[in-house]
């Protein structure tokens, strides 16, 4: 394989161990790497508890993985359960990012996730040392005594080895620092055998790959490329690409997605049989979505909606959920948006349980003028407009419960429960 | 360093015995615990209600952050708790060191 005219670049993506698990131990003076803490959430939706991170101790300890539910977790008095702080963890993952950009420039610096960042070190990892480790090495020292916690560090000549090496070499290291390059992949990817455990591989990917007599990374890149593009289509392409390490994405020319839509959805506490509680929700999720859309300036011509039914409720048919869109004349009025959903969910709803509730809206144009209907009463179009710009600015300056609809209050709601909360577990004390 | 924000030592004691009031429910078997944290990390001490009951998990629930890291702020809003709760106070990562007021280890 000729790698010459690939991108030879020098990336370092770094992960945090056990994030929450780690910043927790931090903040009760104990080791990360030695504590058996479990992070658990108990929000409404999670049942009886989800485990959302567990430090490496319990892993190792007690075998509990992320998103272990509750009653998993044995009831030993060594385990340390605390409740999540998820405002606690985006402070710190700032902080985190604040030392990277003294090592990269703001530009090169990619967030990847709440514990995960790709840094392009390309121009500047001469200005810290000799080896690419030594710097691997200086930034995990600066985050252990800035803020106590480990990092791991994937270093590859382009992202995807680096998130290889990342997941594949480092997390198993005793230095926490793994890497790879153009020449390594075939002694270090190509003997792996669980394709799972492989980066975008996931397990209906693998479950293909078996079928067309790949076993192993080693022969996923002995294939030829056209023909795995011909059954599985760019996807294939790709994957032969990554057997042999290559990645020719340049992070400065993301393309922003063709089309922007705003979107949210939640998990319901329980099994919501009555329809009016169903659709309570569906009112509470329409306004919240509506309003994260206004926010930016935007209107829907195109409203989607999402009904996931609970487990005994899919054995009837068979569908786990019902997915429906429908256009609608260009509006950012949550009354009008509000009342083509429920229209919408009275048309596709057949008495299911649901467990599951999701509102889309897409085909988003500018919005600022309103386009007045002529056969409606003009003096009450401009007022409805105006009231949602009151409530918008309302809850801007003073909370998003400052007002609520009274419905909310009723049983089945979950606005006033789910306010608290970030990304749906517990942001922590407000006033720490 | 701590001393430049203006930190109300009665109503971060209040807020403390305000979230500690609920969690506290006396149950049998059961073992209570305020834990006081020095997080040089973040330079503030950290406050966490620990619970231990037979043949259960531990659970540690954080109760406030105090922002500062000077002791005798923190052994004014203590001597405040105190007078709030009688539950067993523990100190952790604070070395070998006396309070500055009443000159006793802090332990």
């Amino acid at each position: 394989m000729d790698y010459s005219h690939e991108p030879h670049g020098m990336f370092f993506m770094i992960d945090n161990k056990s994030f929450y698990a780690s910043v927790e131990s931090v903040e009760r003076g104990l080791n990360p790497l030695k504590s058996v803490i479990v992070v658990m959430s108990e929000a409404d939706n999670t049942g009886s508890g989800l485990v959302l991170a567990a430090s490496p101790m319990a892993k190792k300890l007690f075998g509990i993985s992320n998103v272990s539910r509750q009653y998993e977790v044995p009831r030993d008095p060594r385990i340390l359960v605390v409740p999540p702080r998820m405002n606690l963890y985006i402070q710190k993952n700032l902080a985190i990012n604040k030392i990277f950009r003294e090592y990269v420039a703001d530009a090169d610096l990619f967030p990847y996730s709440i514990d995960e960042s790709i840094l392009d070190m390309t121009k500047s990892w001469r200005l810290f040392g000799r080896t690419p480790e030594e710097v691997a090495r200086k930034i995990q020292l600066r985050i252990r005594h800035e803020l106590g916690l480990y990092t791991t560090v994937g270093i590859g000549e382009n992202p995807v080895q680096a998130k290889l090496a990342l997941d594949l070499q480092a997390k198993h290291d005793r230095e926490l620092i793994g890497r790879l390059t153009y020449e390594t992949v075939p002694q270090y990817i190509w003997p792996i055998t669980q394709l799972t455990k492989v980066w975008s591989i996931g397990h209906r990917t693998a479950a293909h790959l078996q079928r067309l007599g790949i076993h192993s990374m080693g022969e996923l890149a002995h294939v030829n490329p056209y023909e795995l593009q011909q059954t599985m289509g760019l996807m294939g392409v790709q994957l032969f690409a990554l057997a042999w390490g290559i990645d020719r994405s340049h992070f400065t020319q993301v393309r922003p997605p063709k089309e922007k839509s705003w979107s949210n959805s939640q998990v319901l506490p329980r099994d919501y049989r009555v329809q009016s509680e169903i659709e309570l929700v569906l009112r509470e999720i329409g306004l919240q979505t509506t309003a994260r859309m206004r926010h930016h300036q935007q209107q829907t011509s195109c409203i989607s909606l999402y009904v996931g039914f609970a487990w005994d409720g899919q054995a009837d048919d068979g569908r786990s959920g019902l997915h429906h869109s429908r256009r609608i004349d260009p509006t950012d009025n949550a009354q009008t948006i509000i009342r083509e959903l429920v229209t919408l969910f009275r048309e596709i709803w057949d008495g299911q349980p649901v467990r599951n509730l999701g509102v889309g809206l897409s085909r988003l144009s500018p919005s600022g003028r309103l386009q007045l209907d002529l056969f409606q009463d003009p003096q009450r179009q401009i007022k409805d407009d105006k009231f949602d710009r009151v409530i918008d600015e309302l809850r801007d300056r003073f909370g998003k419960t400052a007002v609520i609809p009274a419905s909310s209050l009723l049983k089945g709601g979950t606005m006033l429960r789910r306010a608290a909360l970030v990304g749906g577990h517990n942001g922590g004390n407000s006033f720490d | 360093m701590g001393g430049i924000a203006l930190i109300d030592e009665t109503k971060e004691a209040e807020l403390i015995l305000r979230r500690l009031q609920p969690l506290f429910t006396a149950q049998w078997h059961c073992q209570y615990r305020l834990d006081v944290v020095n997080n040089q990390y973040g330079h503030v001490f950290n406050f966490f209600l620990d619970i231990q009951r037979k043949n259960h998990r531990e659970r540690s629930i954080p109760l406030h952050s105090l922002r500062t890291t000077d002791l005798a702020v923190l052994e004014r809003v203590l001597n405040q708790v105190r007078q709030g709760t009688a539950l067993t106070l523990h100190f952790v990562d604070f070395g070998r060191v006396r309070w500055p007021l009443s000159q006793r280890w802090i332990r």
